[in-house]
């Protein structure tokens, strides 16, 4: 913890956007799925308040995911728990 | 709470994309819309965010002009999407998938799901993938990924004080308060949450 929110400036990732698209460019990228994850992603993180969950990004679990070059068999981390624990716990 | 954890674990990954040239996409599965939120419909996203990055790909182009010619269109198959994916995550470093509240997926998708991240693994063992949900979850997700790491999130004392923190600052009397008074109300919350 303490070093605050250091990830809410503004960013560009295949996550956030993706470059527009016109005429047939943007009829495939229709085409491949309707879902649109980006829209959502921008109001999660707008709702997010600083310094919540910043110990994850510490763990040693995480490090080593995020670092980890190879290992089909340990590519995967899942963080476990309800909606209900923390922020929403105490609205 | 594990909303907030996938927002914030995805602009992490996002700050280091530009430094090591790796990919960030996924979804946020929302039961709202769990009918939409097919397997095909996930694996499309993921294909698009990916691919959306640059010019669209000539086997992309061919494929979606070779539906078109059918029956005035058809969506794209599965096993023909994760075929795309394969040749679209060949040709980047690293990806990262993050897929968030696995179990607001419908429970009949689950294994479809589940079967086809592992199928994008085995094929690029670099891709690393990124799952929140309810702990009742683990039990599928490690039928598909027996060494998956988990972590729990449970009510973290940190966390509980950086909000406390937050919403005090933003006090509308804030002349009411002083720091007898923070400490007092902060000490009281704390306290009573690690009873839970």
């Amino acid at each position: 913890m303490g070093d605050g929110n250091i990830h809410s400036g503004n960013i560009t990732s295949s996550f956030n956007s993706y470059f527009y698209k016109a005429g047939e460019d943007a009829e495939v990228m229709r085409w491949l799925s309707p879902l649109e994850p980006n829209n959502r992603h921008q109001g999660v993180r707008a709702d997010r308040f600083d310094g919540v969950g910043n110990w994850i990004l510490q763990t040693k679990e995480f490090r080593e995911w995020r670092s980890r070059e190879g290992g089909a068999d340990e590519a995967v981390l899942f963080c476990s728990g309800n909606p209900g624990v923390g922020k929403t716990y105490l609205r | 709470m594990a909303r907030d954890i996938s927002s914030l674990v995805i602009d992490s990954l996002c700050d280091q994309e530009g430094k090591v040239d790796s990919a960030v996409v996924g979804l946020y599965c929302d039961f709202l819309i769990q009918q939409e939120q097919t397997v095909t419909n996930i694996m499309g996203t993921i294909l698009k965010q990916l691919v959306g990055r640059g010019d669209i790909p000539k086997y992309l182009r061919e494929a979606f002009q070779e539906a078109k010619k059918n029956f005035g269109g058809r969506g794209p198959r599965l096993p023909e999407l994760m075929e795309m994916l394969r040749k679209a995550i060949a040709s980047l470093p690293q990806v990262f998938i993050c897929l968030d509240a696995l179990d607001e997926c419908l429970p009949k998708h689950l294994p479809d799901l589940l079967g086809s991240l592992r199928d994008i693994v085995r094929e690029s063992p670099k891709t690393r993938i990124f799952l929140t949900g309810r702990p009742h979850v683990t039990g599928d997700i490690q039928r598909y990924f027996a060494m998956a790491i988990v972590i729990p999130i449970s009510p973290n004392m940190d966390d509980i004080r950086s909000y406390l923190e937050m919403r005090l600052g933003r006090d509308s009397e804030p002349e009411a308060m002083n720091d007898d008074l923070r400490a007092d109300i902060l000490r009281v919350i704390l306290e009573r949450t690690s009873d839970m």
